[in-house]
Parts: C-alpha cells; structure tokens; sequence
C-alpha cells in the first residue's frame, strides 16, 4: 500500500512539474517565469554566489560575541510560543488535510489508519524541505555554520513543530470529545501560562538587577547582555531546555556541533512520531469536512475570489435600496457594496466621520503644545494616503477580480459592457474613496495651524483638503481601472480557471503587472497634474492661489473623469469580446 | 399531473423567436460547432441531444450570448444577437447545469439584483409568486450557502424567469432536482411553451425530451444530424431499422451503438 501512496505522491509531483515546464511555451507564462526568476536569482542567489568569492554574508543585526548563545535562547523562545498557540489556537477537532480526490480514493480503499498518517507525513515533507530550503536562502545572514547543517536544521525545527501540531490536535480531540469546550480548555492553558509567566517573573525579578536605562548605552548592546542574564536566571533555563534541543542543529557552527546537535532533536522527533502514532483519535470524519471546505477554499482561491475563500455565515445589510428602474450598473454597485460585508452601510460611515472627528479634536488638543505629535500624524495620514492610491485597489477587490469567475452570468445580462465595468469598479472606487475622504477629514481637524516655523491658516488647510476630496476618488477609479484591465487581458495571470499557475512565472507576472500599474497610473495622472499646476500658477499669478487649488482640482478631476471614461469604455469593448470559453474553461 | 406536448400547430405559423444560420465555434484547430442553422417558433420546444462533445453546451452558450460564435448568425425575436445585443438578452433566459449564483446575496436580494439589471417593476409581486411556484418562499431571507442542490437551482430559475423572457435555453434542466422537482420542472416548461416561449433543452435524459419537446436537434461532432419533430425523427430513424422510440432513434442518428447490442 505504501507503495501506491508513494507512486499517487510522486507522479502527482511529477506530472504538475511536466505540465508547468510545458506551460512556458506560451509566451505569457515565459515572460513572467523570466522575471521571477531573475528576482529570486538577485534577491536570493546572487548574495550566495558572492559569499562563495569571499564576501561575507550580511548579519541583520550586530550580536556581542559573548553573547553568541542569545540568537539560539531566543529562537528556542519562539518555538516554546509557538508550539503553546497550537495548544490554544485549534477550535476544530483532529483533521488531517487530504484533497476531495484522496479523500474519495483512499477512505474507502482497504487502507490502515497508520498508513493514512504515514501518507500525510510523507506528503508533508515536500512542503518542508521546500520550506527549509527556502529559508535558509533567506535567512542565509542569520547565523554562522554552513547552508547545509542550517538546511537541515531547518528541517528538524520544522518536521517536530509538524508532528507536535499533529500530536495536538490528537489531544484537543480527545479532550473535546470528554466534553471539555474550546473556551474552557484555552481559559485552562491561558491561565495556566500566566500563572507560569508571573511565577517566573517575580523569580527572575528578585535575581536581576534593575532594567538599565537605555540613554547611556551604546547600541543595543545592553540590552543583549540584559536578556542574556534574564535567560539565565531562575527556572527558565531548565524550561528552555528541551526547545534549545529542537533549535541548537540550526545554530551549530561546525559539522561535528551539528551532529552532537542532531542528536537529541531527532530523539525529540522520534518521541513525537511514536506520540502520534500511537494517538487513538478518530480523524475521518474532520478530514472530510476539512477536505471539502479547503476544496471550496481552493476553488475561491484559484478563480481570484479571494472574498469567496471567508463564505459569509450571515446576510449583510444592503448599503441602500435598490429599486427596479434605474441605472443598471447601480446594480452590479448595490450587489458588490453586499459583497464587501456588514460593514458598507450608511449607519458604519456615519459612526466613523464622528470617531475620526472626536479623535483629532482629542488628539490635536494633546499636542497643542508642539511636541511634534502634529507632525509625526500629519506624515502618517500623508503616508496613508499615499499607500491607499497603490495597495487599496490591490486589497479591495470587489470587482470584475471577484466576478470574472461569473462572466458568463454577467454576459448574459443585456448590458453594454462598459455598463458592466463601470458598475464593478464603482463599489471599490467607493470604498476607497469612503477610507480616504476619513483620512483627509482626519488630518484638516487635526492638522495644526503652526507647523513647525511656518504658519499654515485654516483657508489653505480648507482649499487644500477640498482639492484632495475632488480628486481622490477619480484618481481611485483610474487606479482600479488597471487591475481590471489586467484581468480582462491576461486573466490566467490572475489565476482564474481551473488551473492554478504557481511558482516563479506567476512571482514575476505579479511583479510585472505591479511595475506596469505604477507605470500606466503615473502616465494617466500627468495630463491632469499639468492641468492642476497649470490653474494653480494662474491663481497666483491673479493673487488667488487658494481659488487656484479648488479649480485646478476641478481640472484634473475633469480630465481624469475623462480619461476614466475612455478606460471604462474601452474595457467594455474588452469585456464584450472576452471569450470565456476560452479563458475560464 | 397529465404532460401534455405543446400546441406545436398554432406554433408554427408565428415567425421564429430563435433563428440561427451558419454558426460556428472553433477553439483552435478544434471545431466544436460546425455551420449549425435552424430556427424555434413561440410554442415549440426542441430537445438538443447528441453524444458528449457533440457541442450542446456551446451552442447554448453561443446562443445566449456568453461566448462569441467563430461564425454564423442568431437571432433572438429578430434581434441580431451581435448588433442588438441588449434587445436580444432582454427576451432571453439561459439556465446552465450548474446554478450560478452570488454567494452574498440572499434569495429576495438574487430577484432584486435581477430586477434592477432586466428594469422589472413589478419584480416583487412576480418575485414572490416565481419563489411559491417553485416552493422556495420561505427561503427568501437565506443565503445560497444555506439552500440545498435543488434549491439553488430553483433560484437560479426563479431568477432567470422573473423577467418573463421569450426565449429560454436550459442546459441539463433536472440535474439535483428531487422527483417532485423534476415534475415541476415539466409542468413550469410546458407552460411557458404554451405562454408562447421558445425553448431549447439539452440534455441526455431522453425520456424526458420525449415527454416535453416538440421537436429534436441531434447533434454529432459539432455538425447537425437530425432537426424536426418527435414525430419526424421517429418516422425517419424508425424506417431504416424499425424502431419506436427517441433512444432508438438517437442510436441510429448518431451511428452510437447501445451496450447490449
């Protein structure tokens, strides 16, 4: 039997491998298998090919040479917290994930349960090789010792944590099963570690000098040999004991430490096996459920619908009423404001503009005084800002990326396809739209009168903020226009359809999709930024530079409205002749 | 419930709501709908049967505007489906295998949605009578995930009907519908049949082509092998071998064999 499993494991690999080798041909996947591999080439191996010519692997940060202990202490620390939140975290029983189709065959197959758990195990050992390989590359300037003891400490540190997490969730099962509820048993564990954590702390406390003062020192060396001593104080050395074990094949410096090392961390690693498989904890029936429930994940996944991946449990709100006659886009905007959850209704907006207001009116009166609050907020709402124009249309995606999978439902609908697109991007362009007219309301209260040596009067503060509010969301919807745009002409780089592209052409179609957004967004805003400047000289030059602000917002909001317009159109056309057997079938 | 076939006489003397000429749908150098014309008057339904890969699905696909067609021309009530496509989508409803529907919308939020995009003013009053023919009215406030199978696919329906479309194309009517389901299916076609709409039905059940359709379209490879009438297709198949009934006959069209023989 363990053979079949082997032979289903190895060809699946396999096969995925000679079907994405055979996917190069086209040139869309070419092209970004290319660019991702010349990222991963410089991000991850052009550092190792210059180690190999002498040059030393960069260090994040200086450690005390005495203190060279620290790094294991603290990653022993990590997995000590780790491994406790699987104790915590879990609020389903046992479910070891296996897809619809192993699920099908192999559950009813004459197969043992111990076979089952040794399939899983084998299956998981790919993804942590991978992954241990992984993060040696990029972790390659963490420690000393060689790429391959860290390789394979990596895979120690890794394949314990998977078998512990295993073994857990045996005993979660077991405990549910005995009645214990989730609450009870995390109030348990919870209270347990406080009780743990305040003991040892008021130990150590007594036997540490007092927390030094930062000012004095140099560098963070203090703190080093601060945490040095707290690790070695009281029981926590004993405690860490057993996690150091786990993490020491990682930090050994020569072969023969790492093998002293290796040692006791497979001894842990066989503990955990013969503690998992000697587990007596039904997992079928979760594995089923998990089975399907990833399945549909996967599905929701895969056709870019990442909002699909969380089902709603519960009917949202409609954000208004939508009655029968009317725009028909204000339909598709009235069904993906839905779409975005219980939280795109009137009432929500309304309750936000009153926290943003009360909150920089608290704030501004906190730092009336000049400590330079004012300004660290006025950068961070400016920062804001900023990132909402690039990441917003990248995280709202309430738009033709969640409904392409529907294509033919929205074909179908007797709308012009420019109809179509204008009605998916308005809910996004919303949104966004909502979020930065908060962040602008925000920084006009809070921003201060005196900045600095430079006096800014509430009319500029006003005209400025007005500008903002005008342009903001035609700039949104130009911005959004371009991930759509993107999915319209090259959707399998969206991974919609059945087949999911992974892997370096897919890193590199994403990177070259976010360079060409930046490129066609800074494009599309120079026509209206000449438009803006161009009102904004006039008004100074009449002496009425604020009024030139107002207008010249009401320029480029103009011609980016136009230029959206254009966009919209030209993507209807787009959407019109998008042939949907031919992508998404 | 008596099934009665259609009053395909009075049909045929009004002008076809359907009329397809030359169409055809290449993927590559595969061709899976080769020169396909005919046409469905109000009144008739046509059972479209053929081996899988015959090309069905893409024909109704075709039809209902979702894919492009390579070649050819269609028609919806006289509407160039590719110079008039809004007027052709407005009198036509395609229902496909599989109920597509819109995870976070609810069962009344699906009819509104739909309303809003056809212009349905009186959306709630036939909203509400579309979910009690089809047994679904109490479900009107749930979410597609908390509807079984056939419920979906009543929704679906229910969507699809509301704007009482003139031309309706189903693909695979009865998959998940229980036998109650399936009956209602029948009668809620016959009806429209006899409301005067035209209506093309793929589906490899048969029986059930039997007990509904007016007329057959066989497919085979893409190509047209047969467009008539039951009566038609049972006459033309049965005198070359003596059979009776539409699985003989859809043997005979295709060149299939059944297993037995």
């Amino acid at each position: 039997m363990g053979g079949a499993l082997f032979y289903y494991q190895f060809h699946s690999w396999w096969n995925r491998l000679r079907q994405r080798v055979r996917r190069l041909r086209q040139p869309k996947y070419l092209v970004g298998a290319i660019v991702g591999g010349l990222y991963f080439y410089f991000y991850l191996f052009r550092g190792l090919a210059a180690a190999r010519h002498g040059a030393p692997l960069p260090r994040a940060m200086p450690i005390p040479p005495e203190m060279n202990d620290l790094p294991q202490t603290l990653a022993a620390v990590v997995f000590m917290v780790v491994l406790l939140l699987a104790w915590i975290l879990p609020h389903t029983r046992t479910a070891l994930a296996f897809s619809e189709a192993e699920v099908a065959f192999l559950f009813p197959a004459p197969v043992s349960r111990r076979t089952l758990i040794h399939f899983k195990l084998l299956k998981s050992q790919a993804a942590i090789l991978f992954s241990a390989l992984l993060m040696t590359l990029i972790g390659r300037g963490w420690s000393g010792g060689h790429l391959l003891t860290r390789a394979l400490g990596w895979w120690a540190g890794m394949s314990i944590f998977n078998l512990h997490l295993l073994g857990s969730s045996f005993v979660l099962t077991m405990l549910m099963d005995r009645g214990m509820s989730t609450s009870a048993r995390r109030v348990l564990i919870l209270g347990a570690t406080a009780a743990a954590a305040v003991g040892i702390f008021i130990w150590v406390r007594h036997s540490l000098p007092p927390f030094p003062a930062a000012t004095n020192q140099e560098g963070f060396s203090w703190l080093f040999h601060y945490l040095g001593r707290v690790f070695e104080s009281g029981p926590l050395p004993y405690l860490l004991f057993p996690f150091r074990l786990v993490v020491a094949p990682y930090f050994a410096a020569t072969y023969t430490q790492f093998l002293l090392a290796l040692g006791p961390a497979l001894g842990i690693m066989g503990l955990h096996y013969f503690w998992v498989m000697h587990s007596n904890v039904a997992f079928e029936e979760a594995s089923v459920e998990l089975s399907r429930r990833t399945a549909e994940r996967i599905a929701a996944v895969r056709s870019g619908h990442w909002q699909a991946a969380r089902r709603p449990k519960k009917a949202a709100r409609p954000p208004f009423v939508l009655l029968p006659a009317g725009h028909p886009a204000v339909a598709l905007l009235w069904k993906n404001l839905i779409s975005a959850g219980l939280y795109v209704t009137a009432r929500v907006w309304l309750m936000l503009v009153w926290v943003v207001i009360v909150s920089s009116l608290v704030l501004q009166s906190l730092s009336a005084h000049g400590s330079g609050v004012g300004l660290v907020v006025i950068v961070t709402v400016g920062i804001m800002l900023a990132m909402s124009l690039f990441s917003g249309p990248q995280l709202l995606r309430n738009d033709l990326r969640q409904d392409l999978p529907v294509a033919d439902v929205l074909k179908m609908f007797p709308m012009p396809g420019w109809q179509v697109v204008l009605g998916e991007v308005l809910a996004p362009a919303a949104m966004l739209a909502g979020v930065q007219w908060l962040l602008v309301l925000f920084g006009t209260i809070f921003f201060p009168e005196q900045l600095d040596k430079y006096t800014i009067p509430l009319a500029v503060r006003l005209s400025v903020a007005l500008a903002a509010v005008i342009v903001l969301p035609f700039i949104d919807l130009m911005a959004l226009l371009i991930p759509n745009a993107s999915v319209l002409f090259f959707p399998a780089w969206f991974q919609l359809g059945k087949d999911t592209p992974r892997g370096f052409e897919t890193m590199g179609q994403q990177l070259i999709l976010m360079f060409g957004q930046l490129l066609v967004l800074g494009l599309g805003l120079v026509p209206a930024g000449v438009a803006f400047t161009l009102f904004l000289s006039g008004g100074s030059f009449l002496h009425w530079p604020l009024l030139g602000v107002v207008l010249g917002a009401f320029a480029a909001a103009i011609i980016l409205a136009v230029e959206a317009g254009i966009g919209i159109k030209l993507l209807g056309g787009a959407f019109e002749r998008f042939d949907v057997s031919g992508e998404l079938l | 419930m008596d099934i009665a076939p259609p009053p395909i006489a009075e049909a045929t003397a009004a002008p076809p709501q359907i009329e397809v000429a030359g169409l055809t749908k290449l993927y590559g150098d595969f061709t899976a709908i080769n020169d396909l014309s005919f046409s469905v008057r109000p009144g008739e339904v046509i059972g479209l049967v053929g081996p899988n890969g015959a090309g069905k699905t893409t024909t109704l696909r075709c039809l209902a505007g979702i894919i492009p067609p390579t070649r050819g021309a269609v028609r919806i009530c006289g509407f160039d489906l590719a110079r008039q496509p809004i007027e052709a989508k407005r009198r036509l409803a395609f229902f496909s295998d599989e109920p597509r529907l819109f995870d976070y919308l609810t069962v009344n939020q699906h009819l509104t949605f739909v309303a809003r995009i056809y212009g349905v003013a009186d959306y709630q009053q036939t909203g509400r009578q579309l979910l009690e023919e089809l047994e679904i009215a109490d479900k009107a406030d749930k979410l597609p995930v908390e509807l079984s199978r056939g419920m979906k696919q009543k929704l679906a329906i229910a969507c699809g009907l509301l704007h009482a479309p003139q031309v309706i194309f189903f693909d695979e009517p009865l998959t998940g519908l229980d036998p109650i389901g399936i009956r209602r299916m029948k009668d809620s076609m016959l009806k429209r049949a006899r409301a005067g709409a035209a209506i093309l039905i793929s589906s490899h059940l048969l029986h059930l082509l039997e007990e509904v359709c007016s007329h057959v379209l066989i497919l085979k490879d893409g190509r047209k092998v047969f467009d008539g009438s039951l009566g038609e297709v049972r006459q033309k198949f049965s005198e070359q071998a003596g059979g009776g009934n539409l699985e003989d006959a859809f043997f005979r069209a295709t060149g299939e064999t059944k297993g037995e023989e």
